[in-house]
Protein backbone atom coordinates (compact mmCIF):
# COMPACT_ATOMS: atom_id res chain seq x y z
CA UNK A 1 0.00 0.00 0.00
CA UNK A 2 1.41 3.39 -1.04
CA UNK A 3 2.18 5.88 1.68
CA UNK A 4 3.61 9.35 1.84
CA UNK A 5 5.44 11.25 4.60
CA UNK A 6 3.97 14.66 5.41
CA UNK A 7 4.90 17.13 8.14
CA UNK A 8 7.01 16.35 11.18
CA UNK A 9 5.01 15.47 14.29
CA UNK A 10 7.77 14.61 16.75
CA UNK A 11 11.39 15.73 16.73
CA UNK A 12 13.87 14.60 19.37
CA UNK A 13 17.50 15.68 19.19
CA UNK A 14 20.41 14.48 21.33
CA UNK A 15 18.27 13.86 24.40
CA UNK A 16 20.17 12.98 27.57
CA UNK A 17 18.95 12.32 31.10
CA UNK A 18 20.98 11.56 34.18
CA UNK A 19 20.75 11.66 37.96
CA UNK A 20 23.72 12.83 40.01
CA UNK A 21 26.72 11.34 38.20
CA UNK A 22 24.83 8.54 36.47
CA UNK A 23 23.77 8.92 32.87
CA UNK A 24 20.57 6.97 32.18
CA UNK A 25 19.98 7.81 28.51
CA UNK A 26 22.17 9.74 26.10
CA UNK A 27 22.10 11.08 22.55
CA UNK A 28 18.60 9.94 21.65
CA UNK A 29 17.48 11.45 18.37
CA UNK A 30 14.45 10.62 16.26
CA UNK A 31 12.03 12.16 13.81
CA UNK A 32 8.48 10.95 13.30
CA UNK A 33 6.36 12.31 10.47
CA UNK A 34 2.69 12.18 9.65
CA UNK A 35 2.06 9.34 7.25
CA UNK A 36 -0.78 9.41 4.75
CA UNK A 37 -1.92 6.29 2.96
CA UNK A 38 -3.54 6.14 -0.40
CA UNK A 39 -7.24 5.32 -0.13
CA UNK A 40 -7.29 5.44 3.68
CA UNK A 41 -9.02 8.33 5.47
CA UNK A 42 -7.02 8.29 8.66
CA UNK A 43 -3.69 6.73 9.57
CA UNK A 44 -2.43 7.47 13.02
CA UNK A 45 1.20 6.80 13.85
CA UNK A 46 2.11 3.90 16.10
CA UNK A 47 5.70 3.75 17.34
CA UNK A 48 7.12 0.98 19.53
CA UNK A 49 10.15 1.04 21.79
CA UNK A 50 11.67 -2.27 22.73
CA UNK A 51 14.70 -3.12 24.78
CA UNK A 52 15.84 -5.15 27.71
CA UNK A 53 14.96 -4.08 31.26
CA UNK A 54 17.02 -1.26 32.72
CA UNK A 55 17.95 0.26 29.35
CA UNK A 56 16.11 3.53 30.01
CA UNK A 57 12.81 3.12 28.19
CA UNK A 58 10.72 4.46 31.09
CA UNK A 59 13.19 7.31 31.68
CA UNK A 60 12.98 8.22 28.00
CA UNK A 61 9.17 8.23 28.18
CA UNK A 62 9.18 10.40 31.30
CA UNK A 63 11.57 12.86 29.64
CA UNK A 64 9.51 12.84 26.48
CA UNK A 65 6.35 13.71 28.40
CA UNK A 66 8.06 16.40 30.46
CA UNK A 67 7.76 14.53 33.76
CA UNK A 68 11.49 14.63 34.44
CA UNK A 69 14.00 17.30 33.43
CA UNK A 70 16.53 16.55 30.71
CA UNK A 71 20.26 17.26 30.96
CA UNK A 72 20.51 18.23 27.32
CA UNK A 73 18.67 17.90 24.04
CA UNK A 74 15.55 19.12 22.39
CA UNK A 75 12.01 17.72 22.15
CA UNK A 76 9.67 19.39 19.68
CA UNK A 77 6.13 18.44 18.70
CA UNK A 78 3.78 19.76 16.04
CA UNK A 79 1.96 22.84 17.30
CA UNK A 80 -1.62 22.14 16.24
CA UNK A 81 -2.85 25.55 17.38
CA UNK A 82 -0.51 27.22 14.89
CA UNK A 83 -1.83 26.77 11.38
CA UNK A 84 1.57 27.47 9.75
CA UNK A 85 2.98 24.36 8.05
CA UNK A 86 5.56 22.53 10.18
CA UNK A 87 4.95 24.83 13.18
CA UNK A 88 6.56 23.22 16.23
CA UNK A 89 6.75 23.83 19.95
CA UNK A 90 8.85 22.54 22.83
CA UNK A 91 7.18 19.88 24.94
CA UNK A 92 5.71 20.99 28.25
CA UNK A 93 4.18 18.83 31.01
CA UNK A 94 0.81 17.63 29.72
CA UNK A 95 1.40 18.19 25.98
CA UNK A 96 2.08 14.49 25.51
CA UNK A 97 -0.32 12.18 27.33
CA UNK A 98 1.15 9.41 29.44
CA UNK A 99 -0.56 6.19 30.46
CA UNK A 100 1.42 4.15 32.97
CA UNK A 101 1.40 0.39 33.47
CA UNK A 102 -1.21 0.63 36.24
CA UNK A 103 -3.60 2.81 34.18
CA UNK A 104 -3.73 5.36 37.00
CA UNK A 105 -6.94 7.38 37.25
CA UNK A 106 -8.30 9.78 39.87
CA UNK A 107 -9.73 7.40 42.47
CA UNK A 108 -12.41 9.90 43.53
CA UNK A 109 -13.83 10.61 40.07
CA UNK A 110 -16.27 8.54 38.05
CA UNK A 111 -15.44 7.90 34.38
CA UNK A 112 -17.62 10.84 33.26
CA UNK A 113 -16.20 13.16 35.92
CA UNK A 114 -12.64 12.18 34.96
CA UNK A 115 -13.25 12.83 31.27
CA UNK A 116 -14.94 16.15 32.04
CA UNK A 117 -11.93 17.13 34.14
CA UNK A 118 -9.53 16.31 31.31
CA UNK A 119 -11.53 18.59 29.00
CA UNK A 120 -11.54 21.50 31.46
CA UNK A 121 -8.85 23.46 29.61
CA UNK A 122 -10.41 23.16 26.17
CA UNK A 123 -12.50 25.92 24.62
CA UNK A 124 -15.53 23.66 24.20
CA UNK A 125 -18.84 24.67 25.79
CA UNK A 126 -20.35 22.44 28.47
CA UNK A 127 -22.85 20.99 26.00
CA UNK A 128 -20.09 20.24 23.51
CA UNK A 129 -18.01 18.60 26.24
CA UNK A 130 -20.95 16.41 27.28
CA UNK A 131 -21.54 15.50 23.65
CA UNK A 132 -17.89 14.63 23.06
CA UNK A 133 -17.76 12.50 26.22
CA UNK A 134 -20.95 10.71 25.20
CA UNK A 135 -19.56 9.97 21.73
CA UNK A 136 -16.29 8.58 23.05
CA UNK A 137 -18.00 6.50 25.74
CA UNK A 138 -20.15 4.91 23.06
CA UNK A 139 -17.33 4.39 20.57
CA UNK A 140 -14.96 2.94 23.16
CA UNK A 141 -17.61 0.68 24.75
CA UNK A 142 -17.70 2.46 28.09
CA UNK A 143 -21.35 3.57 28.14
CA UNK A 144 -22.22 1.20 30.99
CA UNK A 145 -19.31 2.46 33.07
CA UNK A 146 -19.95 6.18 32.86
CA UNK A 147 -20.90 6.48 36.53
CA UNK A 148 -18.40 3.96 37.86
CA UNK A 149 -15.32 4.73 39.94
CA UNK A 150 -11.92 3.28 38.95
CA UNK A 151 -12.15 0.56 41.64
CA UNK A 152 -15.36 -0.65 39.98
CA UNK A 153 -13.81 -0.97 36.48
CA UNK A 154 -12.09 -3.93 34.83
CA UNK A 155 -8.45 -3.62 33.69
CA UNK A 156 -9.51 -3.04 30.08
CA UNK A 157 -12.10 -0.42 31.04
CA UNK A 158 -9.56 1.40 33.19
CA UNK A 159 -7.06 1.40 30.36
CA UNK A 160 -9.56 2.76 27.83
CA UNK A 161 -10.65 5.47 30.25
CA UNK A 162 -7.00 6.42 30.88
CA UNK A 163 -6.32 6.63 27.13
CA UNK A 164 -9.38 8.79 26.36
CA UNK A 165 -8.55 11.04 29.32
CA UNK A 166 -5.02 11.63 27.99
CA UNK A 167 -6.31 12.03 24.45
CA UNK A 168 -8.73 14.76 25.59
CA UNK A 169 -6.10 16.60 27.55
CA UNK A 170 -2.94 16.25 25.44
CA UNK A 171 -2.12 17.36 21.92
CA UNK A 172 -2.82 14.10 20.10
CA UNK A 173 0.31 12.37 21.41
CA UNK A 174 0.02 9.44 23.77
CA UNK A 175 2.80 7.50 25.41
CA UNK A 176 1.96 4.12 26.96
CA UNK A 177 4.51 2.47 29.21
CA UNK A 178 4.23 -1.28 28.74
CA UNK A 179 0.47 -1.34 28.12
CA UNK A 180 0.45 -5.12 27.64
CA UNK A 181 2.32 -6.20 30.72
CA UNK A 182 0.35 -8.53 32.94
CA UNK A 183 -2.73 -8.59 30.68
CA UNK A 184 -4.60 -11.71 29.68
CA UNK A 185 -5.42 -12.54 26.04
CA UNK A 186 -8.81 -10.80 26.21
CA UNK A 187 -7.38 -7.60 27.62
CA UNK A 188 -4.56 -7.57 25.04
CA UNK A 189 -7.21 -7.69 22.33
CA UNK A 190 -8.99 -4.74 24.00
CA UNK A 191 -5.77 -2.70 24.03
CA UNK A 192 -5.17 -3.56 20.38
CA UNK A 193 -8.67 -2.28 19.62
CA UNK A 194 -7.83 0.95 21.50
CA UNK A 195 -4.78 1.42 19.26
CA UNK A 196 -6.96 0.88 16.22
CA UNK A 197 -9.52 3.43 17.46
CA UNK A 198 -6.77 5.95 18.16
CA UNK A 199 -5.35 5.53 14.66
CA UNK A 200 -8.74 5.90 13.05
CA UNK A 201 -9.92 8.91 15.05
CA UNK A 202 -7.32 11.42 13.81
CA UNK A 203 -4.62 11.62 11.17
CA UNK A 204 -2.22 13.23 13.63
CA UNK A 205 -2.76 10.85 16.56
CA UNK A 206 0.60 9.45 17.53
CA UNK A 207 0.84 6.48 19.88
CA UNK A 208 4.21 5.64 21.37
CA UNK A 209 4.49 2.50 23.48
CA UNK A 210 7.03 0.21 25.02
CA UNK A 211 6.75 -3.55 25.21
CA UNK A 212 8.72 -6.73 25.80
CA UNK A 213 6.50 -8.57 23.33
CA UNK A 214 8.32 -8.22 19.98
CA UNK A 215 5.57 -9.89 17.97
CA UNK A 216 2.99 -7.44 19.32
CA UNK A 217 5.31 -4.53 18.52
CA UNK A 218 5.66 -5.76 14.93
CA UNK A 219 1.91 -6.32 14.63
CA UNK A 220 0.92 -2.89 15.88
CA UNK A 221 3.74 -0.45 15.16
CA UNK A 222 4.93 1.15 11.96
CA UNK A 223 8.28 2.12 13.44
CA UNK A 224 10.22 0.12 16.03
CA UNK A 225 13.14 1.54 17.97
CA UNK A 226 15.47 -0.67 19.98
CA UNK A 227 16.86 0.97 23.08
CA UNK A 228 19.98 -0.60 24.50
CA UNK A 229 23.48 0.00 25.78
CA UNK A 230 25.63 0.94 22.75
CA UNK A 231 29.08 -0.44 21.97
CA UNK A 232 31.45 2.37 21.05
CA UNK A 233 35.02 1.61 19.94
CA UNK A 234 34.64 -1.92 21.23
CA UNK A 235 33.52 -0.80 24.69
CA UNK A 236 29.97 -1.39 25.93
CA UNK A 237 28.62 1.82 27.44
CA UNK A 238 26.36 1.95 30.49
CA UNK A 239 23.68 4.30 29.22
CA UNK A 240 20.66 3.71 27.01
CA UNK A 241 20.29 5.02 23.49
CA UNK A 242 18.63 4.02 20.24
CA UNK A 243 20.72 1.18 18.83
CA UNK A 244 18.44 0.25 15.95
CA UNK A 245 15.45 1.58 14.06
CA UNK A 246 13.09 -0.39 11.86
CA UNK A 247 10.61 1.43 9.63
CA UNK A 248 8.09 -1.24 8.80
CA UNK A 249 6.38 1.01 6.25
CA UNK A 250 9.53 1.31 4.15
CA UNK A 251 10.23 -2.38 4.65
CA UNK A 252 6.76 -3.16 3.27
CA UNK A 253 5.73 -4.91 6.49
CA UNK A 254 3.13 -2.47 7.81
CA UNK A 255 -0.64 -2.86 7.47
CA UNK A 256 -0.39 -6.47 6.32
CA UNK A 257 -0.91 -9.91 7.82
CA UNK A 258 1.85 -11.64 9.76
CA UNK A 259 4.21 -13.55 7.44
CA UNK A 260 7.76 -14.98 7.28
CA UNK A 261 9.27 -11.54 6.80
CA UNK A 262 7.77 -10.44 10.13
CA UNK A 263 9.30 -13.49 11.77
CA UNK A 264 12.73 -12.63 10.33
CA UNK A 265 12.37 -9.09 11.61
CA UNK A 266 11.40 -10.39 15.03
CA UNK A 267 14.60 -12.47 15.18
CA UNK A 268 16.67 -9.50 14.05
CA UNK A 269 15.15 -7.26 16.76
CA UNK A 270 15.73 -9.89 19.45
CA UNK A 271 19.37 -10.16 18.26
CA UNK A 272 19.77 -6.37 18.53
CA UNK A 273 18.28 -6.44 22.03
CA UNK A 274 20.58 -9.21 23.15
CA UNK A 275 23.77 -7.51 22.01
CA UNK A 276 22.86 -4.20 23.60
CA UNK B 1 -10.85 -30.74 65.46
CA UNK B 2 -7.22 -30.75 64.29
CA UNK B 3 -8.12 -28.06 61.76
CA UNK B 4 -8.91 -25.45 64.42
CA UNK B 5 -5.52 -26.02 66.01
CA UNK B 6 -3.52 -25.90 62.75
CA UNK B 7 -1.94 -22.54 61.84
CA UNK B 8 -3.32 -20.76 58.69
CA UNK B 9 -6.10 -23.32 58.31
CA UNK B 10 -9.32 -21.92 56.85
CA UNK B 11 -12.50 -22.60 58.80
CA UNK B 12 -16.18 -22.01 58.05
CA UNK B 13 -18.18 -19.00 59.30
CA UNK B 14 -20.25 -21.27 61.56
CA UNK B 15 -17.11 -22.68 63.18
CA UNK B 16 -15.75 -19.15 63.69
CA UNK B 17 -18.98 -18.13 65.44
CA UNK B 18 -18.96 -21.29 67.56
CA UNK B 19 -15.36 -20.61 68.66
CA UNK B 20 -16.24 -17.00 69.58
CA UNK B 21 -19.34 -18.07 71.53
CA UNK B 22 -17.30 -20.79 73.24
CA UNK B 23 -14.67 -18.30 74.44
CA UNK B 24 -17.37 -15.91 75.68
CA UNK B 25 -19.12 -18.66 77.61
CA UNK B 26 -15.79 -19.75 79.09
CA UNK B 27 -15.03 -16.16 80.13
CA UNK B 28 -18.41 -15.82 81.84
CA UNK B 29 -17.97 -19.19 83.60
CA UNK B 30 -14.51 -18.15 84.85
CA UNK B 31 -15.97 -14.82 85.98
CA UNK B 32 -18.75 -16.51 87.93
CA UNK B 33 -16.46 -19.19 89.35
CA UNK B 34 -13.65 -16.90 90.50
CA UNK B 35 -15.99 -14.40 92.12
CA UNK B 36 -18.32 -16.82 93.87
CA UNK B 37 -16.37 -16.96 97.16
CA UNK B 38 -16.38 -14.40 99.94
CA UNK B 39 -12.98 -12.88 99.08
CA UNK B 40 -12.28 -11.93 95.48
CA UNK B 41 -10.24 -9.26 93.77
CA UNK B 42 -12.49 -8.93 90.75
CA UNK B 43 -16.14 -7.85 91.28
CA UNK B 44 -18.82 -10.48 90.77
CA UNK B 45 -21.39 -10.20 87.95
CA UNK B 46 -24.00 -9.20 90.53
CA UNK B 47 -21.80 -6.34 91.78
CA UNK B 48 -21.22 -5.13 88.21
CA UNK B 49 -24.97 -5.29 87.54
CA UNK B 50 -25.61 -3.22 90.68
CA UNK B 51 -22.91 -0.85 89.43
CA UNK B 52 -24.80 -0.44 86.14
CA UNK B 53 -28.12 0.34 87.85
CA UNK B 54 -26.46 2.77 90.29
CA UNK B 55 -24.73 4.57 87.45
CA UNK B 56 -27.98 4.78 85.51
CA UNK B 57 -29.77 6.33 88.50
CA UNK B 58 -26.94 8.87 88.88
CA UNK B 59 -27.41 10.11 85.31
CA UNK B 60 -25.11 7.85 83.29
CA UNK B 61 -26.76 8.95 80.03
CA UNK B 62 -25.95 12.62 80.70
CA UNK B 63 -22.33 11.70 81.50
CA UNK B 64 -22.04 9.67 78.30
CA UNK B 65 -23.48 12.61 76.36
CA UNK B 66 -20.92 14.96 77.95
CA UNK B 67 -18.05 12.64 77.12
CA UNK B 68 -19.22 12.19 73.53
CA UNK B 69 -19.65 15.96 73.16
CA UNK B 70 -16.12 16.53 74.38
CA UNK B 71 -14.87 13.77 72.08
CA UNK B 72 -16.55 15.19 68.98
CA UNK B 73 -15.55 18.82 69.64
CA UNK B 74 -11.92 17.80 70.21
CA UNK B 75 -11.78 15.54 67.16
CA UNK B 76 -13.39 18.21 64.99
CA UNK B 77 -10.93 20.94 66.04
CA UNK B 78 -7.90 18.63 65.98
CA UNK B 79 -8.84 17.34 62.51
CA UNK B 80 -9.05 20.86 61.08
CA UNK B 81 -5.68 21.85 62.57
CA UNK B 82 -4.06 18.53 61.52
CA UNK B 83 -5.38 18.83 57.98
CA UNK B 84 -3.80 22.26 57.71
CA UNK B 85 -0.41 20.90 58.81
CA UNK B 86 -0.72 17.79 56.63
CA UNK B 87 -1.69 19.75 53.51
CA UNK B 88 1.16 22.18 54.21
CA UNK B 89 3.63 19.28 54.30
CA UNK B 90 4.25 19.20 50.50
CA UNK B 91 5.12 22.93 50.56
CA UNK B 92 8.91 23.14 51.12
CA UNK B 93 8.74 26.23 53.36
CA UNK B 94 6.13 24.70 55.69
CA UNK B 95 7.34 21.09 55.61
CA UNK B 96 9.61 21.48 58.65
CA UNK B 97 6.75 22.92 60.74
CA UNK B 98 4.52 19.95 59.91
CA UNK B 99 7.33 17.50 60.68
CA UNK B 100 7.99 19.34 63.96
CA UNK B 101 4.33 19.01 65.03
CA UNK B 102 4.51 15.24 64.64
CA UNK B 103 7.46 15.08 67.07
CA UNK B 104 5.33 16.63 69.84
CA UNK B 105 3.53 13.34 70.32
CA UNK B 106 6.47 12.20 72.45
CA UNK B 107 5.85 14.99 74.98
CA UNK B 108 4.42 13.89 78.32
CA UNK B 109 0.76 14.59 78.92
CA UNK B 110 1.08 16.24 82.31
CA UNK B 111 3.85 18.73 81.51
CA UNK B 112 1.99 20.41 78.70
CA UNK B 113 -1.34 20.46 80.55
CA UNK B 114 0.41 22.52 83.24
CA UNK B 115 1.06 25.31 80.72
CA UNK B 116 -2.47 25.04 79.33
CA UNK B 117 -3.89 25.60 82.81
CA UNK B 118 -1.88 28.84 82.96
CA UNK B 119 -3.44 30.13 79.72
CA UNK B 120 -6.96 28.71 79.92
CA UNK B 121 -8.88 28.99 83.17
CA UNK B 122 -12.26 27.51 82.28
CA UNK B 123 -12.26 23.75 83.01
CA UNK B 124 -14.27 22.60 80.00
CA UNK B 125 -12.12 24.64 77.58
CA UNK B 126 -9.05 23.26 79.27
CA UNK B 127 -10.24 19.70 78.64
CA UNK B 128 -10.97 20.52 75.00
CA UNK B 129 -7.57 22.12 74.30
CA UNK B 130 -5.52 19.47 76.11
CA UNK B 131 -7.20 16.87 73.90
CA UNK B 132 -6.93 19.01 70.74
CA UNK B 133 -3.19 19.58 71.22
CA UNK B 134 -2.43 15.92 71.81
CA UNK B 135 -4.75 14.66 69.11
CA UNK B 136 -3.29 17.09 66.57
CA UNK B 137 0.16 15.54 66.95
CA UNK B 138 -1.15 12.01 66.35
CA UNK B 139 -3.55 12.95 63.55
CA UNK B 140 -0.89 15.01 61.74
CA UNK B 141 1.53 12.07 61.91
CA UNK B 142 -1.04 9.68 60.44
CA UNK B 143 -2.18 12.12 57.75
CA UNK B 144 1.40 12.78 56.61
CA UNK B 145 1.94 9.02 56.46
CA UNK B 146 -1.11 8.78 54.16
CA UNK B 147 0.38 11.46 51.86
CA UNK B 148 3.78 9.73 51.84
CA UNK B 149 2.08 6.51 50.75
CA UNK B 150 0.52 8.04 47.63
CA UNK B 151 2.21 6.40 44.62
CA UNK B 152 4.24 8.71 42.34
CA UNK B 153 2.04 7.58 39.42
CA UNK B 154 -0.93 9.48 40.89
CA UNK B 155 1.02 12.74 40.94
CA UNK B 156 2.35 12.11 37.42
CA UNK B 157 -1.16 11.34 36.22
CA UNK B 158 -2.45 14.69 37.50
CA UNK B 159 0.51 16.52 35.95
CA UNK B 160 -0.19 14.81 32.63
CA UNK B 161 -3.71 16.25 32.73
CA UNK B 162 -2.15 19.72 32.80
CA UNK B 163 -2.77 20.26 36.52
CA UNK B 164 -0.59 22.95 38.04
CA UNK B 165 1.10 22.14 41.35
CA UNK B 166 -1.82 23.50 43.43
CA UNK B 167 -4.31 21.48 41.40
CA UNK B 168 -2.15 18.38 42.01
CA UNK B 169 -2.36 19.10 45.75
CA UNK B 170 -6.14 19.54 45.60
CA UNK B 171 -6.94 16.62 43.28
CA UNK B 172 -4.48 13.99 44.49
CA UNK B 173 -4.06 14.80 48.18
CA UNK B 174 -7.09 16.77 49.35
CA UNK B 175 -9.92 15.30 47.25
CA UNK B 176 -8.18 12.05 46.36
CA UNK B 177 -7.55 11.08 49.97
CA UNK B 178 -10.55 12.59 51.79
CA UNK B 179 -11.81 9.12 52.71
CA UNK B 180 -8.46 8.38 54.33
CA UNK B 181 -9.03 11.34 56.69
CA UNK B 182 -12.05 9.53 58.11
CA UNK B 183 -10.04 6.34 58.42
CA UNK B 184 -7.22 8.19 60.18
CA UNK B 185 -9.77 9.58 62.67
CA UNK B 186 -11.10 6.05 63.19
CA UNK B 187 -7.63 4.62 63.75
CA UNK B 188 -6.80 7.35 66.25
CA UNK B 189 -10.18 7.05 67.96
CA UNK B 190 -8.91 4.49 70.44
CA UNK B 191 -6.20 6.85 71.64
CA UNK B 192 -8.69 9.77 71.66
CA UNK B 193 -11.17 7.82 73.73
CA UNK B 194 -8.46 6.68 76.14
CA UNK B 195 -7.07 10.23 76.50
CA UNK B 196 -10.56 11.66 76.93
CA UNK B 197 -11.33 9.55 79.97
CA UNK B 198 -7.95 10.48 81.48
CA UNK B 199 -8.46 14.19 80.79
CA UNK B 200 -11.95 14.07 82.32
CA UNK B 201 -10.49 12.54 85.46
CA UNK B 202 -7.61 15.06 85.69
CA UNK B 203 -9.59 18.21 84.93
CA UNK B 204 -13.06 17.95 86.39
CA UNK B 205 -15.57 20.04 84.43
CA UNK B 206 -19.00 18.88 83.27
CA UNK B 207 -18.86 15.30 84.47
CA UNK B 208 -18.29 12.60 81.89
CA UNK B 209 -17.21 8.96 82.06
CA UNK B 210 -13.70 9.83 83.31
CA UNK B 211 -15.22 11.78 86.19
CA UNK B 212 -17.42 8.80 87.10
CA UNK B 213 -14.42 6.44 87.09
CA UNK B 214 -12.46 8.77 89.33
CA UNK B 215 -15.35 8.97 91.82
CA UNK B 216 -15.83 5.22 91.85
CA UNK B 217 -12.08 4.77 92.29
CA UNK B 218 -12.09 6.93 95.41
CA UNK B 219 -14.58 4.66 97.18
CA UNK B 220 -13.09 1.43 95.83
CA UNK B 221 -16.41 0.63 94.20
CA UNK B 222 -15.06 -2.08 91.90
CA UNK B 223 -18.49 -3.12 90.58
CA UNK B 224 -19.06 0.40 89.28
CA UNK B 225 -15.54 0.63 87.84
CA UNK B 226 -15.96 -2.55 85.79
CA UNK B 227 -19.46 -1.46 84.71
CA UNK B 228 -17.95 1.84 83.51
CA UNK B 229 -15.06 0.09 81.76
CA UNK B 230 -17.57 -2.06 79.89
CA UNK B 231 -19.57 1.03 78.90
CA UNK B 232 -16.44 2.88 77.72
CA UNK B 233 -15.29 -0.14 75.72
CA UNK B 234 -18.70 -0.61 74.07
CA UNK B 235 -19.04 3.08 73.16
CA UNK B 236 -15.50 3.06 71.71
CA UNK B 237 -16.24 -0.03 69.62
CA UNK B 238 -19.56 1.48 68.53
CA UNK B 239 -17.87 4.70 67.40
CA UNK B 240 -15.23 2.71 65.52
CA UNK B 241 -17.83 0.67 63.66
CA UNK B 242 -20.01 3.75 63.04
CA UNK B 243 -17.18 5.78 61.49
CA UNK B 244 -16.09 2.85 59.32
CA UNK B 245 -19.66 2.39 58.11
CA UNK B 246 -19.95 6.14 57.38
CA UNK B 247 -16.75 6.07 55.29
CA UNK B 248 -18.02 3.18 53.18
CA UNK B 249 -21.45 4.74 52.68
CA UNK B 250 -20.26 8.28 51.86
CA UNK B 251 -17.27 7.29 49.70
CA UNK B 252 -18.25 4.53 47.29
CA UNK B 253 -14.74 4.44 45.84
CA UNK B 254 -13.14 3.89 49.21
CA UNK B 255 -11.51 0.50 49.58
CA UNK B 256 -8.92 0.77 52.29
Amino acid sequence: MKHEYKETLLYVENLSVGYDDTIIIKDISLIEKDVVREGVDCTGQVIAFVGRSGRGKSTFFKALTGLIPTNSGKILIRDFENKEPNAAKSVCEGDIGFVDQKYTLFRHKTVTEALKFSLRKTTLSNTEKDQKIKEYLKEWGLENCKDKYPNELSGGQRQRTAIIEQLFSSDQFIVLDEPFSGLDVGNIEEVKKSFELLGKSSESNTVIFSTHDIELAIELAQTIYVIGHPTINGKKENYGTIVAKYDLRDMGLSWKDYCDDHLKLSKEIIHQMMIS
Amino acid sequence: MIKILTPFEKISKLNKTLILVGWLVLLIIIWFATTSGEKHLFPSPAQVLTGFSDLYREGLVVHIFNSLKLCFISIFLATIISLFFAYAWPIPLLKSISEFITKFRFLPFTGLSFYITMVIHEARMMQVWILVIFLTTFLTTSLIAVIKDIPQEEFDHAKMLKCNRWEVLVQVIILGRIDYVIDVIRQNLAITWMMLVTVESIVVASGGLGFLIKNSDKFMNTGRIIALQIIILLIGLGLDAGINYLRKVVFRYSKI
